[in-house]
């Protein structure tokens, strides 16, 4: 794979301006072509010239780290904001409390209540809104280039003079009682908390809101979290859009100036999964004609020397669409599935691999066979030089396709940012599933897979399971 | 996920369409081909990657009575067999070629798409030329195509019977759409998928599935003569068959004539729903009056500076949520849509009787010149982020040609729905929720004795 990390004569150019970030010189060339603005102090730009996206890093003087994709074809800008720590840093008996903190983001600022902030982004016909993970909190906000900084303005006025109204609050609490109600009857839901429950009882991932943990929120308790989550130590940035670094910089710094230096969030411990799992398939009741079958077993972190061999077994197992063991089995074969797909979950602090398909009631004990007898076969026999090469030619040769959009660009790089891969990770990646042999593949089959081991929940009314 | 149906029962949602024709460096282009197949080329060179699309000009609107889910049910079949592939190698190559390829029907339209790096285009474009003429259907009663029927009855309980709002929506629609085509939902009903044959799958591809009767879209790092050359050698070879009559059983949707309530109770519905369907609009058929339709509803209930969203739920507070939207992108009229849930302890008579007084009140006064700007603006600008997106570029234009309508229709929207007027959005949401007009009411309840 053709890798460019640096072009030379930039490079030396930005560590020159690193070593002497305050001295004479000209501000470092980006290799853009409209240039900084006359005054503006030089911003240390390092250029990162790869296969699949030129990306520009920087920090700002306000002391933001931003990864950025300058794309002056559209006239837009993606901004994508993110925090490590997130709901498991809610405190005991406060579930819900992250989600109110980036529910309220977005409903009223310094002078402006909720509905005229509102207003004042359709003004702009911008977008900006946060949202939260167990781990994570993240911001994304998109605007035309025409008014960035009128749209950031209104971003920065959040960060600085967030209102956390009790009306905009209220709300909030009205439509999270309408979800204690609904996610009752929610297959997706049913089968997360019976893994949940199953797996890591005690761990704050398996904590949920409830009616007294909504009782227990307020305003102000939530815009306290606000300043606990959202800290400048732990801010990462990616942006792609017609914009140069030296333009979004101070747009950047003016956003994030009200930010805490730091705080202190609780330590979220790692989960260790239990060494047994349940020999038969949890059923969660719930009147409706299809079955939800979720199987989950051990799976393995980003930076595990077998993860890509894990990755690539995952393609043939389930992760490949038509391609995948599962799908051709259970739906083109015996037409028992509309879809069955597998996944790698790499959690901060849960790491899983894990599937799930549905099929109707009848089938369920078929379906929940057949995923099994999968399994063993990759665990007895392994995958085919065949199937390797196909996996490797897919997922080497569709990588190009998630670098097609401006939004797609700022989520890949934010990924890779929170997984701490590297800048120059998108090049690296391609020749990473090509060093995969089939012994490592069959080897991880074994180490991993394992049918009489994994946990199954089903959530329907199935037929047929024992 | 795979073989997909447009949005569900319903078609596609209002998207954003392009941005303005004055962008000097945004062209996109068509012609046509000897055999009567249209090209349409639309250039995004930010990454070195393309999305084909081949639309077919029939939908489930064409299929005969008796033989609902023919159009979705084909369109999996596509993906099994010609003359020279064999079941499962069309998927096995497009993803060697590290494609991703796909393919959904709607009641207008049936369209396959690969996604691949550049270089591969011409490779992709061999696949679909190839089973655009030479398809086989094996016949064997244990063979592929009844287990797709399988496959689809599966998809059906996943898309439609397991979920109480859905299953509503399909009666609904199905009586607003009474004695029209489209009053069958997309996928078909169960007992006439589960009789389709293999004859009936070869008569239909005769009918529909010819280059004269196709549009080709191919968005991204390409030009115009790239793609005039590659399209040229792949698909100029094939003649028109001359079986594809072009006929479509497009016809108008009448008003309703009658006012009817629909309730569907089910124990896994927790929070119930109200809605109204009313006879709306086509943008294909009257696009003024349906812009017109889309600035009104926006201001009206568009989001959570609307009207509604702010009198109900804000104000008021006996609703969760407030909306006001309507199918305006299909063919033919589709329905104009009031929705809303209540708060807790608010009972559905409380919500209704507001939400039907706030109705009567904001279309009695009227909308200001202001709100009116912001809603147009708004909808001028979702067109310029959705070319963020090569594929739902390519998905726009296809649409829009599949219609009958042209790529100046695309360009121009923004600068369209910008010249609706304050009077031109309010007379049509006026008309159309008029006191003289009949509606579908539809709830959604829980089952007796749940929660």
């Amino acid at each position: 794979m053709k890798r460019i990390p640096y072009i030379a004569g930039l490079v030396l150019a930005s560590v020159l301006a690193s070593c002497t970030s305050l001295g004479p010189e000209p501000a470092p060339v980006t290799g853009l072509e409209s240039p900084a603005a006359p005054a503006a102090p030089a911003l240390e730009v390092t250029v990162h010239e790869g296969d699949f996206a030129k990306i520009l890093q920087f920090t700002t003087p306000g002391g933001a780290s931003v990864w950025l994709v300058s794309e002056p074809s559209i006239p837009i800008l993606s901004i994508e904001m993110a925090w490590k720590g997130g709901e498991a840093a809610d405190p005991e008996g406060m579930e819900g409390l992250a989600n109110a903190v980036v529910y309220n983001m977005n409903e009223g600022a310094g002078d402006l209540d909720s509905l005229a902030y509102q207003t004042r982004m359709e003004d702009l016909n911008m977008s900006f809104g946060c949202e939260a993970s167990n781990d994570w909190t993240s911001c994304s906000a998109s605007m035309l280039t025409e008014n960035a900084a009128d749209a950031m303005d209104l971003v920065a006025l959040s960060f600085s003079e967030p209102r956390f109204d009790q009306g905009p609050f209220d709300r909030f609490l009205r439509e999270q009682a309408v979800g204690l109600n609904t996610r009752e009857t929610s297959p997706g839901y049913l089968a997360w908390r019976a893994q949940a429950q199953a797996l890591y009882p005690d761990h704050p991932y398996a904590r949920e809101t409830s009616g007294d943990s909504l009782a227990a929120l307020t305003p102000e308790a939530a815009k306290a979290q606000m300043r606990a989550l959202m800290t400048k130590d732990r801010l990462l940035v990616t942006a792609v859009g017609a914009v140069t670094p030296e333009e979004l910089a101070p747009m950047i710094d003016k956003a994030i100036a009200a930010l805490p230096e730091t705080s202190s969030l609780p330590v979220t411990p790692d989960i260790v999964l239990p060494a047994t799992m349940p020999a038969e398939p949890i059923v969660v009741d719930l009147p409706q004609p299809q079955s939800l079958v979720q199987f989950a077993g051990r799976g393995l972190a980003r930076d595990d020397p077998d993860f890509f061999a894990a990755y690539v077994l995952n393609y043939t197992y389930g992760g490949g669409g038509f391609s995948s063991r599962l799908m051709q089995t259970l739906r083109v074969e015996q037409g028992l599935t509309y879809g069955i797909y597998t996944g790698l979950n790499t959690g901060e602090h849960l790491l899983t691999w894990s599937g799930s398909g549905q099929t109707k009631n009848e089938s369920a004990g078929d379906f929940v066979a057949g995923i099994r007898i999968e399994m063993q076969d990759l665990v007895d026999t392994g995958i085919t030089a065949e199937e390797l090469d196909d996996a490797k030619a897919y997922l080497t040769g569709s990588y190009p396709l998630g670098f097609d959009s401006n939004a797609k660009i700022a989520g890949q790089m934010m990924s890779v940012r929170q997984d701490e891969m590297g800048i120059d990770y998108f090049d690296r990646r391609n020749a990473l599933v090509q060093a995969v042999t089939l012994e490592d593949v069959n080897r991880v089959a074994k180490e991993y897979l394992d049918p009489a081991n994994s946990l199954f929940v089903v959530v329907g009314q199935p037929e047929g399971l024992n | 996920m795979k073989r997909i149906l447009t949005a569900g029962l319903a078609a596609l949602a209002v998207s954003g369409l392009a941005a303005s024709a004055e962008d000097a460096t945004w062209s996109p282009s068509t012609f046509t081909l000897d055999n009567g197949l249209q090209v349409v080329v639309v250039p995004d060179h930010r990454a070195p990657v393309v999305t084909h699309m081949v639309w077919y000009k029939v939908g489930a609107v064409d299929e005969k009575p008796g033989k609902s889910g023919i159009a979705h049910l084909f369109e999996h079949v596509m993906f099994q067999q010609t003359d020279t592939l064999a079941p499962g190698e069309f998927d096995a190559i497009v993803s060697r070629n590290g494609g991703q390829s796909n393919a959904f029907t709607s009641w207008d339209y049936t369209a396959y798409f690969e996604r691949v790096a550049k270089p591969q285009l011409g490779t992709m474009m061999d696949l679909e030329a190839d089973r655009m003429r030479n398809l086989v259907i094996n016949d064997d009663p244990e063979g592929p195509f009844i287990s797709e029927r399988d496959v689809v009855k599966e998809e059906r309980r996943q898309r439609i019977d397991n979920n109480p709002g859905v299953i509503l929506q399909e009666q609904v629609l199905s009586e607003i759409w009474k004695g029209h085509p489209y009053e069958i939902t997309v996928i078909g009903k169960m007992e006439e998928v589960a009789a389709l044959t293999p004859e009936d799958g070869m008569s239909f591809y005769r009918e529909y599935y010819s280059p004269e009767n196709a549009i080709l879209v191919v968005a991204g790092d390409v030009t115009d003569e790239e793609v005039r050359a590659l399209a040229e050698e792949h698909y100029g070879k094939i003649p028109a068959s001359g079986t594809a009559h072009g006929q479509r059983k497009w016809q108008n949707v009448p008003l309703l004539t009658e006012t009817r309530t629909l309730t569907h109770s089910d124990p896994k519905v927790r929070q119930p729903s109200w809605s109204r369907y009313y006879s709306g609009l086509s943008r294909f058929r009257t696009p003024r009056e349906a812009n017109a339709l889309d600035v009104g509803l926006q201001v009206l209930g568009g989001g959570m500076t609307s009207r509604l969203y702010q009198s109900l739920v804000e104000d008021q507070q006996v609703a969760i949520s407030a909306n006001a939207y309507a199918y305006s992108d299909l063919h033919d009229e589709g329905p104009a849509i009031l929705s809303a849930s209540p708060a807790p302890g608010v009972s559905m008579d409380d919500l209704e009787a507001a939400f039907v007084a706030q109705l009567d009140k904001i279309l009695a006064e009227g909308f200001t010149d202001e709100e009116v700007v912001r809603a147009r603006n708004q909808l001028a600008a979702t067109a310029i982020y959705a070319r963020d997106s090569q594929s739902s570029m390519a998905e726009t234009f296809g649409s829009t040609l599949a219609l009958g309508g042209t790529i100046e229709d695309v360009l121009s929207y923004p600068d369209e729905v910008k010249s609706i007027t304050t009077e031109e959005a309010i007379a049509a949401v006026r008309t159309v929720f008029g006191a003289d007009r009949h509606y579908i009411e539809a709830l959604l309840l829980p089952a007796d004795g749940a929660e």
